[in-house]
């Protein structure tokens, strides 16, 4: 796994270089924005850690020519200023997440691995179930080439049912899968997203099996 | 003498203004007299002429006699500028001032007098008085002319200009000096003013007293209530330091003790120590973190008034920061607010103020976040709610007890909620806490729509 840490004071950079290090991350630590757009666009990085205030050209002009040209490793970005204007933006300009300075490395290295989990977990970023269409880089999905404007809970909702295919999954498993837990009024909850699933993508594409669970329809229609 | 100064302005305006009119004035009073210099003179030439006629008659021969002329003794000084000549098929006369000089022959009439300027003798341009007349007992026709040197009427005019010209003067300089009185009275309230101002910038206390004139008093009032918020500014920014100073003291006491604990080899193990430097650090991060917000929330006042934030649009940016997050992503997020629903503030101010609640509800919420809005009585209603556990009617009051310190709030719902609050007060809104039919923490903040006013929140 390599990392590609971006941040201009030397002390915060080589801390997050040993932290990243001793989680069996390989780093490379620049310190300006220049060099970072450079790096990244050239070599080939699993995660970038991108701190916002940066000498020669800031952060998030680094991460916006990134996405630009493609270069589509997850990004954490770091943020001094902490306001929430920062972290929109930050996140409208292609990052995955963010980080308020200061923080605590375990709390950094958690952010970095389930970034990498959530980009790596996918054999094919793509997954065409008929006409629709599932992005799971990006976490969005498609509808016959039209975007369909879907939650993070709706998304991984649908995403789980698409990689199930053929299979009716069981409220309880659900559940379990969005909240992490599952208790007796989850299935109600499931069950409300279902629906706002369905106005949006069509109520033929999720069957419901009654006593097995619900199923993701894979024929064409 | 500076180049924008209002006095010097107003006062070269005045001057050459006045200046202008006399000039005017000057041009059409010396052509009026210069008209009733040359009427007169026709008559006076008129009165000759008549006299010079009445002699002419045929005499035994049925010629004209030898004519004596009018009795102006400057008919018979030579060049004298007065002159008059009869001239027919019979000869010509004329007077002696005329010497050995003619009048040029002109275009008379047979029924009326005419005057009109020709060039005479002695090179001098004359004002000339001519008509045909046909003299009792003579076939013939003469031609009767009587002239005056242009000069003496030209003499008379200037004389009469110059002195007009002098008098003008006079009353250009007293105008002037009327219109230098006018200006100085005009922008004494401005001496005034800028000695109360300077006043006002020895002592943030002092205001512009009310005496002054309606037109500058828009002003004084507003400089009165720039002062004001300005005083409150700088009364708050003491506030601040002495808050922020504090807030960093107690964690670096900490700092301290555990320094000296360890120089001491006195700490327990390293765990214990870092978990203490580590509540320091967050203390004081705290601290740092309340004063941002609270720099953010004075710089709110002087946003722009006319703002109009659009929140179901802001939330679901904020909602797909959130949704990144570990604990977010597992929320389900309902939207209730219409499209069109514009907040008079800034969309920036509104970011800070959203964030933090939606941030808030979704560390707390089960499974649901809420985002509502009513409009109602001039004010718009926006609320934020979870399914959490909600907290007790005496943690909410200590939550918004006014003036509570930032980096006292602590963790949990405090360290948002109390940005937040500074935040929605700074804007000019209310912020309400209330429990949530959903089962938890149901937080509503509202503002007026009409715009709100400089330094309302001081």
């Amino acid at each position: 796994m390599r990392a590609l840490v971006v941040e201009d004071d030397p002390d915060v950079g080589n801390d997050i270089v040993r932290g990243l290090e001793s989680a069996g991350y390989i780093s490379d630590l620049v310190r300006n924005g220049e060099d970072a757009w450079f790096k990244g666009d050239v070599e080939d990085y699993d995660i970038a850690v991108v701190d916002l205030g940066l000498p020669r050209l800031d952060g998030l002009s680094v991460i916006k020519k990134w996405r630009a040209n493609e270069r589509n490793f997850p990004i954490l970005i770091l943020s001094a200023r902490g306001d929430w204007s920062e972290k929109v933006e930050g996140i409208e300009s292609g990052a995955d997440d963010y980080l308020a300075k200061p923080f605590q490395m375990a709390e950094l290295i958690t952010r970095v691995k389930a970034l990498v989990r959530r980009y790596s977990g996918h054999a094919a970023p793509t997954l065409d179930i008929g006409p629709l269409r599932i992005d799971t880089r990006r976490m969005a999905a498609s509808l016959e080439g039209t975007p369909v404007p879907l939650s993070q809970l709706e998304f991984r909702l649908l995403n789980y049912l698409a990689h199930q295919r053929g299979r009716a999954v069981p409220a309880g498993e659900l559940a379990e899968h969005l909240y992490g837990t599952s208790d007796a009024d989850d299935s109600n909850a499931v069950e409300q997203l279902v629906v706002r699933l369905r106005r949006k993508i069509g109520p033929e594409r999720i069957e419901t099996r009654r006593g097995f669970g619900y199923l993701l329809a894979d024929a064409d229609s | 003498m500076k180049a924008y100064s209002l006095r010097w302005r107003l006062l070269l305006g005045a001057a050459i203004a006045i200046f202008a009119t006399l000039a005017v004035a000057w041009l059409v009073m010396t052509w009026l007299f210069d008209r009733q210099l040359e009427r007169q003179a026709e008559q006076e030439l008129r009165r000759d002429a008549l006299e010079l006629v009445g002699g002419l008659k045929a005499d035994a021969n049925g010629a004209i006699p030898m004519l004596d002329g009018p009795g102006d003794a400057r008919f018979d000084t030579p060049a004298s500028g007065l002159y008059w000549q009869v001239s027919g098929l019979s000869g010509t006369q004329r007077s002696r001032s005329l010497w050995d000089q003619v009048l040029p022959p002109t275009p008379a009439d047979a029924l009326d007098w005419h005057t009109r300027f020709v060039d005479g003798p002695f090179g001098h341009e004359l004002y000339l008085l001519d008509r045909i007349v046909q003299p009792e007992g003579i076939n013939d026709k003469v031609l009767v002319q009587l002239a005056l040197d242009e000069e003496q009427l030209d003499a008379a005019g200037a004389e009469f200009g110059q002195t007009l010209a002098l008098f003008l003067m006079l009353i250009w300089v007293a105008l002037s000096c009327a219109a230098w009185l006018q200006v100085e009275l005009g922008l004494r309230p401005l001496a005034h003013l800028r000695t109360e101002i300077a006043a006002l910038r020895l002592n943030p206390a002092e205001r512009l007293s009310a005496s002054y004139p309606s037109e500058v008093e828009p002003l004084t009032r507003a400089i009165n209530e720039l002062a004001s918020a300005r005083e409150a500014d700088v009364k708050r920014a003491r506030q601040r330091a002495a808050d922020l100073a504090h807030g960093m003291k107690t964690p670096l006491a900490a700092l301290t003790a555990q320094s000296r604990r360890i120089r001491e080899g006195r700490t327990e193990n390293s765990e214990t120590a870092s978990d203490g430097l580590d509540r320091a650090i967050a203390a004081a991060a705290a601290a740092v973190e309340g004063e941002l917000a609270r720099a953010r929330a004075a710089a709110s006042r002087l946003s722009y008034q006319d703002a109009k934030a659009a929140p179901l649009r802001m939330s679901r940016r904020l909602i797909s920061v959130l949704e990144r997050t570990e604990k977010g992503m597992r929320v389900d997020y309902q939207l209730d607010v219409p499209e069109g629903l514009r907040i008079a503030i800034s969309e920036e101010d509104l970011t800070e103020i959203l964030g933090p609640l939606l941030e808030n509800a979704v560390k707390f919420a089960r499974r649901e976040v809420r985002v509502g809005s009513q409009v109602k009585d001039g004010k718009t209603f926006l609320w934020v709610e979870d399914d959490g556990p909600g907290i007790k009617m005496s943690e909410m009051a200590d939550l918004m007890v006014r003036g509570g310190r930032l980096d006292q709030a602590g963790g949990g719902h405090g360290l948002g909620l109390a940005i937040a609050r500074e935040l929605v007060e700074a804007t000019g809104g209310t912020i309400t806490l209330g429990a949530s039919s959903l089962g938890g923490l149901r937080v509503e903040v509202s503002w007026y729509d009409a715009v709100r006013s400089i330094g309302g929140t001081a």
